[in-house]
C-alpha cells in the first residue's frame, strides 16, 4: 500500500512540475505578454523567448567545428611563445615587487624568501611571414606559424588547476556548469547523426601531470545527450559498444526496438524527458556501432599521413593519435572535440620536463592544421591549444640555468588558435618585459568563450538555459568577443 | 619690503622691457639672433611658470581688493602692488626669451602667431593696468574685468605654448581619444590608413606646418616626399639608405634619434611596417588588400585595422517549407538552417554503405535553398555531379574523396555562386579544374592528393589569380625516426615455450632482434617473423628497420620462464593490506607489475614476507626467481635476504638456499629484479617456505629514517 502511494505522488510531482515549468516558460509567460505588450503578436515588438532556438545559429557561423587540443597542467609561456629576453639578462635577480603588485601566489611558493627571474632555457627564432617568436621546442609549429594566431595576453582568475581547468571548460571554477562542448552541442545540435557531436580523447605525457575527470565534460544542467563521449585508447574505444558475443545486428535491432516500446510506455506515464534522451542514446548508439570502427580504422591512412603527425598516431593513446582521430571525427562531423595532454605541470626540472612534451604535441599539433588545411576544412574549423593558465617568471625552489621550475601563473599567459574565421599569422595582445603582467590586448576567459561561441554563430548573450529559477550562459554575466582577432 | 628706489628702478625697466618687446614684434622679421643668445631663448620653457603663478596670484588679490575688509589693509595693496610688478616684470622677460626661441628653425604657422600675440598681450595689458590701478576712475569693474583678461590670457598662451611644445591634445591624449574611425582592412589603402596614422601618432607634433623641425612636414604625400632641410627623407625601394629608417633606428641616446628621448616611442611593429613600407616602394595609393597574402606589411597591418567589413551572404530568394526539410532529414542525411531566420540550407551526407544516388535526387525539392553541401567520402560518381549541379545557390561543395574522375566536373561551372570547392583525394586533371576555375566568385580549390603536379597547379594559379589553390604540403623530405617496437604477449611468464608476437604500428617495417644482449644491426640480427618461440628466461631486444625512416630505439623484453605452479600458496605473515594485490597467488599468476608498486599486482609489507606453498606432486626444484622491486625514493629496498626452505611435508623442512642480495647503495636506479635462488638439494620437494626478510638498519645515507622501509614483490618463477 505504502509502495502505491509512493509512486503516485512521485507521479503526480512530475506532472505538476512539469506543468509548472511548461506553464512558466509557454503559455504563462505569453498570456503575461500579451497582456503588458498588446502587439506583441502583431509581428513586431520583442523578441525575448525566440531569441534562441536550440539548433540554429544567430548568424551564419564563420566555423562548423572545434578541436581544442587542452595542455593539461598549463605549459609555461616562456619557453613556447612569449619571448621574454629581458629575462635571460635578468637571471637570478629579484622580481620587481612593483611588477608583482598584488598578485597572490600559491602555497607553494608563498614562503620562498626570494623570486629569482630565470630567462628561458631554450631559444626563439622568428617564423613566417609574420615574425613571430615562437621557441625552438616547437619547430613544426614554427612552420605553420603564418597559419594561426597566437594570444599572448590570456588571463584567468584561478590560480590552481582544477578550478583553472574547471573555469576553461566550463565557464565557471565550480564544476556543476555544462561544459563548452555541451553548450556548442546544445546550441548547434549534432551535424552527423550517427556519432556524438562531443567527444574527449585523453592521452598523457611523461611531465608531471594533473588529473582530468569527466566534470570537465559534462552536460551540468544541460539534456544528457549533450554530455562529452570519451573515447578511450583500448580495443574497444566507446566502453559497451561492442555487441556482446553471439548477438548479430538484426537481434539487436529487435531488442532496441522492444525497448522503445516499453520505454514510450513508461515516457507516457511518467513524462520525464529523460526517457527520451534515453531512447535517442541507444539508438544513436546503434548507428554509432557501425561509424565508429570506420573512423577508429587508420590502417588506410597513407604514408604521407603517418610521417607528418608522426610515427606515435598509429599507437592508440598517444597525443599524435589523438590529434589524426580529432581530424577524423571532426571529419565526420563530430561538432566538438575536446583531447587534453596532461603533463605540463613543470614547479621543477622545467627544461627538461618541457622538451619531452613539447616533443609529444609539436609535430602532431601542426599536422593537424596542415592536414585541415589540405582538406579544405581550416576554414571551418576552429583549432585551439593552451592550458589554464600560465606560469611564473621566476623559478620555483633552486635556480641553476638548466635547472630550474616554474609556478602557476594566472595573469599572462598565451594561447594559439587557428581556422575557423580567426586572422592568420598574427600575434595578438602584449605582456610587459618580464612577461608578468599584460600590457596590451587582455582576453580574459569569459572573452575566450565568446570568441569561440560568435565564430560558430552563436550570440554568447544568447546562448542561454534556465535552470533552477534563473538563466545560464556560458559566460556567465561577461564576456566581449575579441574583434581584433577574427579575419 | 623692496626700497622705493628700488621699485622704480623696476618699473623703469618694466617700462623699457615693453617698449622692446614692440621693437621685436614690429621689426621682429629682420631680426637674427646671435648664436650666444640662443640658450637664452631656450630657457623659454623654464621662466614661463614664474609669470603665471605670480601673476595669477597677484590678480586674485587684485580681484578682491575693493572689498571692504581690504581696502584698507596696507599690507594687502602694497603686497598685491610688489606682486603685480614681480609678475609683469617676468611676463616681460618670458615673453622676450620666447621671442628670442621663435626664431629658432622649426616654429611657425598659426598656433606659434597665438601663443606669441597672446603672451605679448599678457605683458602689455598687466603693465598698462599696473600703471593705472591708481587712477580714480579704476573701480572694482575695471578691476575685476581687467584681472579676469589678464588670467585669460595667460591660461590661453599657455594653452597654445604646450600645443608648440608637446603637439595638439597632449594632455587628453591617454584618455580621451577623438573617435577614430577604424578602417577595414578591405577599404584600407597602405599609406593613408596605415603609415600616417604612425606620423600622426608620434612625429606630426614636430613636423606640422606650426612646428617644422628640421625643415620636415610629415602632413601627406608631398610633404614626405620633399623631406627636411638633411635632404630626402625615403628613397623608395632602399629602406637602408632612407634617412627616415636611419633616424628612428639610432640608439635612443643619440641626439639624432627619432622620435627624441622623452617623447612616446616607436613600437616595434610601427618600426617595422615603416621599414616594409619604404622597402615596397613607399606606395602612397596601394590598397593593403593589394599587397600578397603572407605579405609580412600586410599581416601587421591588418592587425591594426578592423576586419573586412560583414560580406554576410544576403539570399533572396524563399525559404523551404519546414515540413519539407523535416521529412528530407534522416540519420544519415542531415539538413541544417545556416542561421536564423535564413532561407540557406546546408546538407551533409554520411555513411558509405546506405548511400544511394537518390539521397542527392530527393534533394531537387529544396534545390534553391541548399547553399552548402558536404558529400566527402561518399560514393558519389561523375553522373551524380548533374543532380548537385542543379543547386543553383550552392556556395560551398565538399567532394573530398568521392569516386568522381573529373570528368564530370564541367557540369559544376553553371553554379554561379560557388566560392569553395574541395575535390581532394579525387583522381582529376588541369583541363577539369580548368573549366571549374573560370566560375567568377569562386575563391577556394582544394587539390590535395588529386594527382595534379605542382607545375600544373601553378599554371591554374596563373591563370586564376583570385582563386587560392590549395595542393599537398611538402615534408622537408628529412627522414623520421620510426616509433619503439610493441609486444603484444598478454603474459611474458611461460611454462614451457612462449610464441613472441612483436609488432609495429607502421606497415612494412621489419623488426630486427637479438637473444644475447647484444644491440641488433640492420646486417648481422635475425628478421622478426611470428611463430619464434623462446624457451628459456631471455632479454630479446628488438629495433625497427625501414627505408626511408630512421630505425627506432632499441627495446627490451624479457621473457620468465617458471616450469611449476604450486598447487596452493598461501602467506605465513601477511603482506600490508594496501598491497597485497589479489592475495598469494598474484605471485604465481603469470601477470607482472612492472615498476608501479602501487598498481595493485606487487605484495609489499614493512616486514619479512613468508610464504608458503605445496605441490599435489613433488617436484624437481632447481631455481627459484623471486622478482622483487627496489625503489629507494620510495623506500622500498630489495630483501637483505631470502631462505627457501623445502621437504617432503611441512614437519621436515630443510634450508635448501640461502641468498644475500646485493646492498642497496644510494643512487640505485628503480626497477624490478629476479633474484635467484639455487637450491642445494637432489630431492623432489612437496612443500616450500620463502622468506624475504625486510632491510632492518637502515643504510646512514637513508634521509627520511622513518622506518620501517618496504619489501615488495610480484612473482615467484619456479625451475
Amino acid at each position: 500500500m505504502a509502495m502505491e502511494k509512493d509512486i503516485l505522488e512521485h507521479r503526480l510531482n512530475i506532472n505538476r512540475r512539469r506543468f509548472l515549468s511548461r506553464l512558466s516558460l509557454g503559455i504563462g509567460s505569453i498570456a503575461l505578454g500579451s497582456l503588458l505588450i498588446p502587439d506583441l503578436f502583431s509581428g513586431s515588438g520583442s523578441e525575448s523567448e525566440a531569441d534562441f532556438i536550440p539548433g540554429i545559429p544567430n548568424f551564419a557561423p564563420k566555423a562548423k567545428r572545434v578541436i581544442y587540443l587542452f595542455q593539461d597542467g598549463a605549459p609555461s609561456q616562456l619557453e613556447s611563445f612569449d619571448y621574454k629576453p629581458k629575462l635571460r639578462e635578468m637571471m637570478g635577480q629579484d622580481l620587481p615587487p612593483s611588477v608583482r603588485g598584488n598578485q597572490i601566489l600559491t602555497g607553494m611558493t608563498a614562503n620562498q624568501a626570494h623570486f629569482p627571474l630565470i630567462g628561458s632555457f631554450y631559444d626563439f627564432k622568428q617564423y613566417g611571414e609574420s615574425k613571430a617568436w615562437i621557441s625552438d621546442l616547437f619547430p613544426h609549429i614554427g612552420k605553420i606559424a603564418d597559419d594561426i594566431c597566437i594570444i599572448r595576453s590570456m588571463y584567468t582568475e584561478a590560480i590552481n588547476h582544477d578550478p583553472a581547468l574547471t573555469f576553461f571548460q566550463t565557464g565557471a571554477q565550480q564544476g556543476n556548469r555544462p561544459s563548452m562542448g555541451s553548450w556548442v552541442s546544445y546550441g548547434l545540435g549534432s551535424e552527423n547523426k550517427n556519432l556524438p557531436a562531443f567527444t574527449v580523447l585523453l592521452s598523457k605525457g611523461k611531465g608531471n601531470g594533473q588529473g582530468v575527470y569527466s566534470k570537465l565534460w559534462s552536460n551540468g544542467f544541460l539534456d544528457s545527450i549533450h554530455q562529452g563521449v570519451q573515447f578511450s585508447s583500448s580495443e574497444s574505444p566507446v566502453l559497451y559498444l561492442n555487441d556482446q558475443p553471439g548477438i548479430d545486428r538484426r537481434e539487436r535491432r529487435k531488442m532496441l526496438d522492444k525497448l522503445a516500446e516499453l520505454n514510450d510506455i513508461s515516457y507516457k506515464e511518467f513524462g520525464d524527458p529523460e526517457i527520451s534522451a534515453k531512447v535517442q542514446q541507444y539508438e544513436m548508439a546503434y548507428r554509432m556501432q557501425s561509424a565508429v570502427p570506420e573512423i577508429m580504422d587508420v590502417s588506410k591512412e597513407s604514408d604521407d599521413i603517418i610521417k607528418m603527425y608522426g610515427p606515435d598516431c598509429l599507437v592508440p593513446g598517444t597525443y599524435a593519435a589523438n590529434c589524426l582521430l580529432a581530424r577524423k571525427l571532426s571529419e565526420n562531423g563530430v561538432r566538438f572535440v575536446q583531447l587534453y595532454h596532461q603533463g605540463w605541470d613543470q614547479h621543477s626540472n622545467l627544461p627538461q620536463e618541457m622538451a619531452g612534451q613539447a616533443k609529444d604535441v609539436d609535430q602532431a599539433s601542426a599536422a593537424l592544421i596542415t592536414d585541415l588545411k589540405q582538406r579544405g576544412l581550416l576554414d571551418e574549423t576552429l583549432v585551439i591549444w593552451g592550458g589554464e593558465f600560465g606560469r611564473t617568471n621566476y623559478s620555483q625552489g633552486k635556480l641553476e640555468k638548466a635547472n630550474y621550475g616554474r609556478d602557476h601563473h594566472p595573469r599572462c599567459f598565451s594561447i594559439w588558435m587557428a581556422g575557423g574565421g580567426i586572422k592568420p599569422g598574427i600575434v595578438y595582445g602584449e605582456s610587459d618585459e618580464f612577461g608578468y603582467n599584460i600590457v596590451k590586448d587582455p582576453v580574459h576567459v569569459h572573452d575566450f568563450h565568446a570568441t569561440i561561441l560568435n565564430q560558430l554563430g552563436l550570440d554568447h548573450k544568447k546562448l542561454t538555459f534556465k535552470s533552477q529559477g534563473r538563466r545560464y550562459r556560458l559566460t556567465d554575466v561577461a564576456g566581449n568577443v575579441v574583434k581584433g582577432i577574427l579575419s | 619690503m623692496i626700497k622705493s628706489k628700488h621699485k622704480s628702478f623696476v618699473e623703469n625697466l618694466l617700462f623699457a622691457l615693453n617698449i622692446f618687446i614692440i621693437f621685436f614684434l614690429v621689426f621682429g622679421s629682420g631680426i637674427v639672433i646671435p648664436q650666444w643668445l640662443q640658450p637664452v631663448g631656450r630657457l623659454h620653457p623654464l621662466i614661463l611658470h614664474f609669470p603665471i603663478v605670480v601673476l595669477i596670484m597677484a590678480m586674485m588679490l587684485e580681484f578682491f581688493r575693493f572689498k571692504e575688509r581690504f581696502s584698507t589693509e596696507k599690507l594687502y595693496h602694497d603686497f598685491t602692488t610688489y606682486l603685480w610688478l614681480t609678475g609683469a616684470i617676468f611676463a616681460a622677460f618670458t615673453a622676450i626669451m620666447g621671442l628670442f626661441l621663435s626664431k629658432e628653425p622649426g616654429y611657425e604657422g598659426s598656433t606659434l602667431q597665438w601663443h606669441k600675440w597672446l603672451g605679448a598681450g599678457v605683458v602689455f595689458v598687466s603693465t598698462i593696468i599696473y600703471w593705472c590701478r591708481s587712477a580714480g576712475w579704476y573701480n572694482v569693474k575695471v578691476a575685476r574685468s581687467g584681472a579676469a583678461v589678464v588670467v585669460l590670457s595667460l591660461v590661453l598662451a599657455g594653452h597654445f605654448g604646450a600645443d608648440l611644445t608637446h603637439g595638439d591634445n597632449f594632455v587628453l591624449a591617454p584618455v580621451w581619444h577623438p573617435e577614430k574611425k577604424l578602417v577595414p582592412v578591405d577599404k584600407a589603402l597602405v599609406y593613408r590608413d596605415v603609415i600616417q596614422p604612425i606620423f600622426e601618432s608620434k612625429c606630426i607634433s614636430c613636423h606640422n606646418p606650426d612646428k617644422t623641425k628640421g625643415g620636415l612636414m610629415l602632413i601627406d604625400e608631398k610633404s614626405i616626399l620633399k623631406g627636411g632641410k638633411d635632404g630626402k627623407l625615403i628613397v623608395p625601394g632602399q629602406p637602408q639608405i632612407s634617412l627616415l629608417l636611419q633616424r628612428i633606428h639610432l640608439v635612443a641616446e643619440d641626439k639624432k634619434h627619432m622620435p627624441p628621448s622623452g617623447k612616446p616611442q616607436l613600437t616595434p611593429d610601427e618600426l617595422n611596417m615603416l621599414y616594409l613600407w619604404v622597402k615596397e616602394n613607399a606606395d602612397f595609393k596601394k590598397k593593403v588588400i593589394d599587397l600578397p597574402v603572407h605579405d609580412s606589411l600586410r599581416l601587421i597591418a591588418s592587425t591594426y585595422l578592423k576586419p573586412a567589413e560583414e560580406t554576410e551572404e544576403k539570399y533572396d530568394f524563399a525559404a523551404a517549407d519546414d515540413k519539407l526539410i523535416k521529412k528530407l532529414n534522416n540519420n544519415y542525411r542531415v539538413i541544417y538552417p545556416l542561421a536564423k531566420e535564413s532561407p540557406a540550407l546546408g546538407v551533409n551526407i554520411y555513411n558509405k554503405s546506405t548511400y544511394q544516388p537518390k539521397a542527392l535526387e530527393e534533394l531537387s525539392a529544396i534545390k534553391q535553398q541548399v547553399v552548402s553541401l558536404d558529400v566527402s567520402k561518399m560514393p558519389v560518381k561523375d553522373a551524380e555531379l548533374k543532380t548537385i549541379a542543379q543547386f543553383e545557390n550552392l556556395h560551398v561543395l565538399n567532394l573530398n574523396f568521392t569516386d568522381i574522375t573529373g570528368s564530370g566536373l564541367k557540369e559544376l561551372a553553371k553554379l554561379k555562386y560557388l566560392k569553395m570547392i574541395s575535390l581532394a583525394g579525387t583522381p582529376l586533371n588541369a583541363a577539369a579544374v580548368k573549366q571549374i576555375s573560370a566560375i567568377k566568385g569562386l575563391t577556394k580549390i582544394t587539390l590535395w592528393d588529386t594527382g595534379l603536379t605542382d607545375a600544373e597547379v601553378q599554371n591554374l594559379q596563373k591563370h586564376s589569380k583570385n582563386i587560392e589553390f590549395i595542393k599537398s604540403f611538402k615534408d622537408d623530405g628529412k627522414p623520421i625516426k620510426l616509433n619503439d617496437p610493441q609486444l603484444k604477449n598478454t603474459t611474458l611468464v611461460f611454462a614451457k615455450s612462449i610464441p613472441l608476437q612483436l609488432s609495429h604500428p607502421i606497415k612494412g617495417v621489419e623488426l630486427r632482434y637479438t637473444t644475447d644482449g647484444t644491440n641488433p644491426d640492420s646486417v648481422k640480427s635475425a628478421i622478426y617473423k611470428p611463430g619464434l618461440e623462446l624457451s628459456q628466461n631471455t632479454g630479446v631486444k628488438v629495433k625497427a628497420y625501414k627505408s626511408g625512416w630512421l630505425s627506432s630505439d632499441v627495446v627490451q623484453f624479457n621473457v620468465f620462464k617458471s616450469t611449476y605452479t604450486p598447487d596452493s600458496i598461501s602467506f605465513i605473515a601477511p603482506p600490508n593490506t594496501k598491497y597485497s594485490a589479489d592475495g598469494a597467488k598474484s605471485l604465481i599468476d603469470k601477470d607482472l607489475g612492472g615498476t608501479n608498486f602501487g598498481n595493485g599486482k606487487w605484495i609489499g609489507a614493512q616486514k619479512n614476507i613468508e610464504i608458503y606453498m605445496q605441490f599435489a606432486k613433488p617436484v624437481d626444484l632447481h631455481t627459484i626467481t623471486i622478482n622483487c622491486l627496489r625503489n629507494l625514493g620510495s623506500q622500498i629496498f630489495l630483501p637483505i635476504g631470502i631462505e627457501i626452505w623445502g621437504g617432503a611435508d611441512i614437519n621436515h623442512m630443510k634450508l635448501l638456499s640461502n641468498v644475500i642480495p646485493p646492498a642497496a647503495k644510494k643512487d640505485d636506479p628503480a626497477m624490478a629484479m629476479g633474484i635467484d635462488c639455487k637450491l642445494n638439494t637432489a630431492k623432489p620437494v612437496t612443500c616450500l617456505k620463502i622468506i624475504a626478510k625486510n632491510i632492518q638498519n637502515l643504510p646512514s645515507w637513508d634521509s627520511v629514517k622513518k622506518g620501517p622501509e618496504w619489501a615488495f614483490m610480484d612473482e615467484i618463477f619456479l625451475n
